[in-house]
């Protein structure tokens, strides 16, 4: 069976309703990761709003979700409270920790729909919320491997992997690849050489039909938001070179980049990986499209 | 010179979308896509007829969607390129590039 993504948010930082993000969406992080029935949602930003929507037209609607959130900033969380499916009472909803009693992100869900917060509380809502968990980093769900593995950023932040039947999707956002003593930086005229990524990611990666990374900044950008926790889009390119993935989804626009900005940073990754030899396909992640593998 | 609530209704629910045919099957060509669903292929009964091998039957759905179009791979042979990469379905937007067999078209909404 084939896996289907869905990109519902692919924005970082803020909600970004603009008219020079019409093309790739202002939504924040919310990607759909279908395995025939077994349905993932990584990450709870303001796209999941429409994904609520769009799973109450479908034909049965699911009735059981398994939430994965990279970790509990604002925009990976702001969108649970406005996705319906949480007040429907026969909808099972699996939100997952890291290992057994790690149950940090339901909490920080519950917290913000305290009454400080937001009008309906957590206790109310009439899907069934469970807090469910990995084990150490690894479950089977569904029939789907499920792993997890850590990423740098403020806080902790954890990339997933999604596997079965042979297709291997990665989510990892939120994370900040970063430039080692040596290399050459900022690579303003995409010049120079592959740069070395930690092995644990790559091997972590390796072989991905889809990798879907944290690429806020292009070279200029990242150079003034060193320790910020997010990626450069050449680094990103490097490491799914390094680790063979066949397709990359640039993820986690900053909202200061234009749609125009996002087709720059695609264009110039492409002539990166042209140049190293790799037949890497590069997209940007971009709101209500849909990928089949 | 006021303008109705009427006329600002009507004026924003309607979006028209379009596709100009640029390179593939006969002369270019802007095509309409006014209405709820329609098939471009192979097939006799598609609306919009490409006469390539390349193309499958039924290759690709047009449905309006609110003021969006969707654009959806009818799990064709060959696929459908949207700016040049493989998607399975995508909301259109303004300026967008989709290859289809050997037919290139540039979507437009007004």
């Amino acid at each position: 069976m084939p896996a289907f993504v869905t990109f519902w948010g692919t924005r970082g930082a803020i909600p970004t309703p603009a008219s020079w993000t019409r093309v790739y969406g202002g939504n924040t992080s919310c990607v759909e990761i279908r395995f025939n029935d077994t349905l993932f949602i990584c990450d709870a930003g303001s796209g999941i709003r429409e994904l609520g929507k769009d799973l109450a037209r479908r034909n049965p609607p699911p009735k059981t979700l398994h939430l994965i959130i990279s970790h509990t900033h604002w925009d990976h969380i702001q969108g649970f409270p406005f996705f319906s499916p949480v007040y429907m009472p026969d909808m099972r909803i699996h939100v997952y920790g890291q290992h057994a009693n790690d149950d940090h992100t339901c909490r920080v869900l519950s917290g913000q729909m305290s009454e400080e917060f937001f009008p309906v509380s957590f206790k109310e809502l009439g899907a069934r919320i469970v807090a469910d968990h990995l084990h150490d980093g690894r479950r089977n769900i569904g029939g789907v491997e499920v792993s997890s593995f850590p990423l740098n950023h403020p806080g902790g932040s954890f990339g997933y992997c999604f596997a079965k039947d042979g297709r291997k999707i990665v989510y990892a956002t939120d994370n900040e690849l970063e430039i080692q003593p040596g290399e050459l930086f900022p690579d303003l005229k995409n010049t120079g050489p592959l740069r070395r990524m930690p092995e644990a990611l790559v091997q972590a990666v390796q072989d991905a039909d889809l990798l879907i990374w944290d690429a806020q900044y292009d070279e200029q950008e990242y150079a003034t938001k060193k320790k910020w926790g997010h990626s450069c889009c050449f680094s990103a390119t490097d490491l799914a070179i390094q680790a063979r993935a066949k397709n990359l989804a640039l993820f986690h626009h900053d909202p200061e980049c234009t749609d125009r900005a996002v087709d720059d940073k695609v264009e110039s990754c492409r002539q990166r990986a042209a140049r190293f030899g790799s037949p890497l396909i590069i997209r940007a992640a971009r709101e209500g499209v849909e990928l089949k593998f | 010179m006021g303008v109705s609530l009427r006329t600002l209704r009507r004026e924003r629910l309607t979006r028209r979308h379009m596709l100009e045919q640029i390179e593939g099957d006969g002369p270019s060509a802007q095509i309409a896509l006014d209405r709820e669903e329609m098939v471009l292929g192979r097939a006799a009964d598609a609306q919009i007829r490409l006469s390539s091998s390349k193309a499958s039957r039924h290759h690709v759905f047009f449905r309006l969607r609110g003021t969006d179009c969707v654009m959806v791979d009818n799990d064709s042979h060959n696929g459908v390129l949207l700016n040049g990469v493989k998607v399975h379905s995508a909301v259109l937007r303004d300026g967008d590039v989709i290859h289809v067999a050997d037919s290139v078209f540039v979507y437009r909404e007004e």
